[in-house]
């Protein structure tokens, strides 16, 4: 999806408040101008080149650039630099990774974890420290539990290691030429397929052998090696080394960063299961959830549209072992089955009886209600169910018809016009004008729920309210500080009463912004 | 009535009644008849007729006192007066449909058939259009029968309200009577009965219901830091 207005403007707020305005500037004029190289950078921000270096080393320590050249075959290689917009929103989320961790894993491994999100990226000798460290004040913390945790983590992909530092992007497989590419401008107004971000995330990720793999090479992960040169078959004989043996000795070179493309599965999951759970009922949600932990390694890519497909024999198996599932019968796991499944699919029944549940329509479900509340609120019962005929609808509808489609829902229908209108004049609804040229010449009006249009238009609105909501939130704080930086004792009276009144004003931006995340996920990341 | 009742015994059909009118009596009733189950409204009558304002008046008056012709209500324009031939019921168009009377939307009528609908799905667990019809028909709830159209239209409007889902057979499970791909209809709550919509996450929150949204910038005169609706909002 391309980046909106408000997306870049949250995006550039979230870097402001955690690391200052320099670092906030070098940001954005990446994320508005595409990828610059640091000569460039410095002309567009007007800072000193060492002001742009260290603003740069902060956001690629944090994860939020990534350096990158063109192979080029004449003239120097010129180090370019892309902003990661979805990395920079994660960095929103830390809260909700953390107790993704928790509930699957244990709390153990979330210190492991704050200090990785904290750090940004960090080797294993640093974590060690840092585990040992905050630990010293209570239980010991040893440091082969340290370790066991950290493999724990690495196992189940919370952790990964850095992609390459510098990744080479070949040529462009596109006909557009060396000159556009540089562009960044003109290649996110078109709707490309696979935007130059894209084609540098996946070009510096280490492959997926190396990626989640704790034996280390001391040659690849020199600095500035390219991990990615590496066989497989060299790999594996490394893969002899005794663990303890690389703890000490080639560790401090190898970079380990919290796997931000895992969280997301975990949560993508979570909101599957939910949406099902509200939509359908509690065993369909159970049987959804039991697929999905299954098959959650197998899993190629996070957007994708179906889950790995499992046998009817496996999914009851995992089923019943989930304490939820234990009393559900084969019968009642296939009728659950039914409504999760695309009915679109072609099923041989004879054969492996296998099935995969349709993650992408479930998504599709829970963003039409979240767009629809909106209509509901904000214009009315009678404009939501136009709204809902149309999006149900999928295609052009005229005026009369919407009429006579919504009688049943009880409008009025000489309402029907100006409710379209409204709706159409806050980019809700598109709208064409016909002319039908016969014995009269007719006009007729014809509707239309754009979702493409219209979801991206939501999304902006979306990241406008975050950015609304945690600008007001800095400025109630600003309001409260007083209050804030009392004594506990010196509470009393009057002023008990403004703390409260502080507690319970943070308590719903900060309730209301993480809610409102769930849905950015869902529009943006899922 | 001035007719003798031999002669209207001789003469049933609809003709025999122009006879005993008078010219311009005539031409007015030919002009209504003309359209029919459209009926036609006063002035549009005047000019086809082109006659005096006060002689269409009359003609009207003695026509719709031999019942010739009848007055009826156009949904589309209340105010003005149709008139229609007596043999004719009036259009679609007039009525406003099979779920007006007397030229308002029955909304009880609606809300009934709608229940009693959204009942029988939630009994039927999984249907087809065809299933619901034949047990409408078997529970005689209704005195009256729905056409097809109307059954479809009943539907469309339980998916619209959330009360019933319309989903593809997928032939097994609780599909398995349906033929794969056949459309059938599903009960999305206990007792097909009306939910509570769920919050939204922008929907709960001022700005996903701002009307000056687009005006609000971090710095303008509409600001989230002096925002209105934000104040109201976490005013404990």
């Amino acid at each position: 999806m391309t980046l909106t207005q408000y997306g870049i403007k949250y995006a550039v707020h979230i870097i402001t408040s955690n690391f200052g305005n320099l670092v906030a500037k070098v940001c954005e004029i990446l994320l508005r101008r595409g990828h610059l190289s640091l000569k460039q950078l410095i002309g567009f921000t007007e800072l000193t080149p060492q002001q742009v270096k260290n603003s740069l080393l902060i956001l690629i320590q944090h994860n939020c650039v990534q350096p990158f050249s063109f192979d080029q075959s004449e003239g120097p290689k010129v180090t370019q630099y892309i902003a990661l917009f979805d990395n920079i929103i994660h960095r929103g989320r830390f809260a909700k990774f953390l107790a993704v961790v928790s509930q699957e894993l244990d709390t153990d491994r979330e210190l492991i974890l704050k200090d990785l999100l904290e750090n940004g990226r960090l080797t294993l000798k640093q974590i060690i420290e840092g585990a040992e460290s905050s630990k010293s004040q209570g239980d010991s913390a040893d440091k082969d539990s340290v370790q066991e945790s950290f493999l724990k983590l690495v196992n189940a992909h919370f952790v990964e290691r850095c992609p390459a530092p510098e990744p080479v992007l070949g040529q462009a497989t596109k006909q557009e030429g060396p000159a556009k590419k540089r562009g960044a401008k003109s290649a996110k107004m078109v709707e490309v397929p696979e935007t130059i971000e894209q084609r540098v995330i996946a070009a510096a990720a280490p492959p997926e052998a190396i990626r989640f793999s704790i034996m280390i090479d001391s040659e690849a992960d020199a600095p500035g090696g390219k991990s990615d040169n590496m066989s497989v078959g060299e790999k594996r004989k490394h893969a002899t080394l005794e663990f303890d043996a690389e703890f000490e000795s080639s560790d401090e070179v190898v970079l380990w960063r919290a796997n931000f493309e895992e969280f997301i599965r975990c949560l993508r999951h979570k909101a599957c299961v939910e949406n099902v759970r509200a939509r359908l009922d509690d065993e369909a949600a159970v049987v959804l959830r039991a697929m999905l932990k299954a098959t959650r390694t197998a899993e190629k890519k996070v957007k994708t549209e179906n889950s790995v497909p499992l046998s009817l024999n496996t999914i009851y198996e995992e089923v019943i072992n989930s304490e939820a599932g234990r009393s559900l019968t084969m019968g009642r796991v296939r009728d659950s089955l039914s409504g999760l499944c695309d009915s679109s699919q072609e099923r041989d029944v004879d054969e492996d009886e296998s099935y995969s549940a349709d993650l992408k329509k479930i998504l599709e479900l829970a963003q039409d209600d979240e767009v629809e509340l909106i209509v509901l609120k904000r214009y009315g019962k009678d404009a939501y169910t136009m709204f809902r005929i149309l999006s149900l609808a999928g295609r052009p509808i005229e005026t009369d018809k919407i009429s006579d489609m919504s009688q049943l829902s009880l409008v009025e229908k000489n309402e029907t016009p100006k409710i379209l209108y409204n709706l159409w004049k806050d980019d809700y609804l598109h709208m064409e004008r016909l002319v039908v040229t016969g014995a009269r010449q007719s006009q007729f009006l014809v509707w239309r729920v754009d979702k493409p249009i219209i979801w991206k238009h939501v999304l902006d609105e979306m990241f406008h309210t975050a950015l609304n909501l945690s600008l007001r939130l800095a400025c109630e704080e600003e309001r409260f500080k007083e209050i804030t930086d009392l004594p506990a004792h010196k509470l009393l009276g009057e002023m008990a009463k403004q703390w409260q009144l502080y507690r319970n004003v943070i308590l719903v931006l900060q309730a209301s912004l993480l809610k409102l995340d769930d849905a950015l996920m869902l529009f943006h990341d899922f | 009535m001035s007719r003798p009742s031999a002669l209207k015994r001789k003469q049933p059909d609809s003709s025999s009644p122009s006879e005993s009118l008078t010219e311009h009596e005539k031409i007015v009733y030919s002009v209504i008849r003309s359209k029919q189950d459209m009926g036609i409204w006063t002035r549009d009558m005047k000019k086809e007729a082109n006659l005096p304002d006060n002689l269409v008046g009359k003609s009207i008056k003695s026509l719709q006192a031999k019942n010739l012709i009848k007055e009826v209500v156009n949904v589309q324009s209340k105010g003005r007066k149709h008139y229609m031939a007596a043999e004719f019921e009036p259009s679609k168009e007039l009525t406003g449909g099979d779920w007006y009377s007397n030229g308002t939307l029955d909304k009880y009528y609606i809300s009934c058939v709608k229940d009693g609908f959204a009942k029988i799905i939630y009994q039927l667990k999984v249907a087809t259009l065809e299933g619901i019809s034949d047990e409408v028909k078997k529970s005689g709830i209704f005195k009256t029968s729905f056409t097809k159209q109307q059954i479809e239209e009943i539907l469309r409007v339980l998916v619209l309200d959330k009360r019933v889902t319309e989903v593809k057979s997928t032939g097994m499970g609780e599909f398995g009577s349906f033929p794969v791909g056949k459309v059938c209809y599903k009960s999305t709550s206990k007792g097909g009965s009306k939910r509570e919509p769920k919050v939204g996450a922008m929907a709960s929150i001022p700005c996903g219901v701002c009307p000056r949204i687009s005006q609000c910038t971090p710095d303008g005169i509409i600001s989230p830091r002096t925002c209105v609706y934000f104040t109201k909002w976490l005013d404990f």
